[in-house]
């Protein structure tokens, strides 16, 4: 197998993965995308020895018949010390995101249990990349690790179930939790529990600062990590690195919107909680060019870079402003798929090597000047409505879900549920003034 | 760093228990390339062409014997053996005595 130097790691996980650890992978310094072709026939020649090597070289008796694996099963409680001491030990075993984590006790995970009826040892799958099993009590311990309240866990287990769920191949998360383009969850929470449990929608939404959308995102990110196995530089080969991992959560403002919140366009009813995801690269902002309908859009389209799914999240009086003038959510996406229009010579490799891009149409290279829809299919779009006094326009873009694919689900609540939100409703920042 | 604290807590492990993945050995190597008929498998990544083109081309120069067939599996993303491509992939698999693929980017 040729690999470029450092997808080396991701090649032999990869291959392990699928049950062959003893794969033969040549690295090579073909850079990744190349397409000069002096770079591509230095780096072949390079590794040329050593794949004629690999091909032809007898093989050992553990390339043969390799060793089973044994199975993987820590130990239950993995560690005794201080906040430091369990700081610095998770820190070294890759379990954390860098920042400080809360010990994850058995008095903590209990308290976090307490969030749903489920047992800790129920078994909602096996993540990706390494098949992790996802039970409850996992999802729980990763919970306290970013502090959480236990009204969250059945947020995140929703948020698990859409990992596990997620359409396998291109579009969903078996791409976009590990691919270099440096997609980050991104969690959209609708229903009763948005306020229930305090998710942020309104001022600085995307902002550190609440509890909710910091803990939410922090933990799916943990899960991620701690079950799917899915670590920096190995499984995850997001070249640039992305902030967004840390975490992307917002709840719509469905109480201002004049449309439908999104769960309901999911086929929902309004009165039940959902958590959606989706894979955006970028989080871009822009302020529109007039307050009307024609100001806004026009805005939205000049500003939305190219790639395969998009969220635009408008402010209360922008989503007014739209619908006065007789746009619902559907008019606006058809709006913006009509009306974003990109070149198409640009969307060909210039040396005319390799695949075209993605979104290219087959056939000739177009004349320069000829256009043609960036967005293919105006399902590609979402809108919600969240931010606060102002007025910018957030685009989160990036990957997801193929339209009528996983990239919703309900969430569950346990009998207790209205004495768990009595008893964390009050967590909330009370700022001093001065 | 934060300070330290005379407690002592015991930790419970993030880390999820993984089944083992059965473990299969690779297939055996061909003592020479000369006369062999080598599969050249690519993904749809935009190096993976010309990349084992290249291959191809200095293998030709050194075993001018060798002869070459392709394989294209365009969702780089899922193993061809889970596509409904398999039994084209296992047919085309049945006809080379060695195969080079290109991994990653």
């Amino acid at each position: 197998m040729l690999a470029n130097y450092g997808f080396a790691n991701d090649a032999e996980s990869a291959s392990r993965g699928k049950g062959m650890p003893v794969m033969r992978i040549v690295p090579t310094k073909v850079p990744c995308e190349a397409s000069v072709m002096e770079d591509i026939e230095a780096g072949v020649d390079g590794a040329l020895n050593d794949i004629i090597t690999a091909l032809t070289k007898p093989l050992t008796a553990e390339e043969k018949s390799p060793k089973p694996k044994e199975p993987e099963k820590p130990a239950r409680i993995i560690f005794k010390g201080s906040l430091e001491e369990v700081n610095r030990f998770f820190y070294q075993r890759g379990w954390t995101d860098g920042l400080p984590i809360i010990p994850p006790t058995e008095e903590a995970v209990a308290e976090m249990l307490t969030g749903t009826d489920l047992p800790p040892d129920h078994l909602l799958g096996k993540l990706q990349s390494r098949l992790g099993k996802a039970t409850v009590e996992k999802i729980a311990i990763n919970a306290v690790m970013a502090g959480a309240l236990p009204t969250y866990l059945p947020v995140l287990i929703a948020g698990t179930i859409n990992l596990l769920e997620s359409e396998p191949g291109f579009m969903g998360y078996t791409t976009f939790g590990f691919s270099t383009g440096s997609w980050a969850p991104f969690w959209i929470i609708n229903g009763p529990i948005r306020n229930q449990i305090n998710v942020n929608n309104g001022s600085g939404a995307f902002s550190p600062g609440n509890i909710a959308n910091a803990a939410i995102g922090r933990a799916m990110g943990l899960i991620i990590k701690n079950i799917g196995g899915v670590r920096k530089g190995i499984e995850d080969m997001g070249v640039m690195g992305n902030p967004m991992k840390y975490t992307m959560v917002i709840a719509e403002n469905e109480e201002d919107s004049p449309w439908e919140p999104l769960h309901v366009e999911h086929g929902y009813k309004k009165e039940e909680s959902t958590i959606s995801l989706g894979f955006p690269q970028t989080y871009l902002q822009h302020w529109p060019y007039g307050g009307d309908a024609q100001g806004i859009l026009r805005s939205v389209v000049d500003n939305m870079p190219r790639s395969m799914r998009y969220t635009v999240v408008f402010t209360p009086p922008h989503a007014k402003n739209l619908a006065r003038e007789g746009y619902t959510k559907e008019k606006i996406k058809k709006y913006i798929a009509e009306n974003k229009l990109v070149d198409m010579a640009r969307m060909r490799p210039p040396a005319g090597i390799g695949a075209p891009l993605p979104g290219a149409p087959p056939g000739p290279m177009p004349k320069p000047g000829d256009k043609i829809p960036q967005i293919s299919d105006y399902r590609f779009i979402r809108i919600i409505v969240g931010g606060g006094p102002g007025a910018f326009i957030a685009h989160l873009v990036g990957g997801g879900a193929t339209p009528g694919k996983k990239e919703i689900q309900k969430i569950e609540l346990p009998k207790n549920w209205d004495k768990l939100v009595a008893r964390y409703k009050n967590v909330v920042p009370n700022h001093a003034k001065y | 760093m934060a300070n330290k604290t005379d407690n002592v807590d015991e930790v419970l492990s993030p880390w999820a228990e993984a089944d083992p993945i059965p473990s299969r050995g690779i297939s055996a190597r061909v003592n020479d390339l000369a006369g062999k008929k080598i599969g050249l498998y690519r993904n749809g990544k935009r190096a993976a062409e010309p990349t084992l083109k290249v291959v191809e081309d200095r293998l030709k120069k050194k075993y001018p014997t060798a002869t070459f067939s392709w394989f294209f599996n365009a969702r780089a993303n899922e193993a061809i053996v889970d596509q409904e491509a398999k039994g084209e992939f296992e047919n085309w698999l049945k006809g080379v005595d060695a195969v080079i693929a290109a991994y990653g980017d």
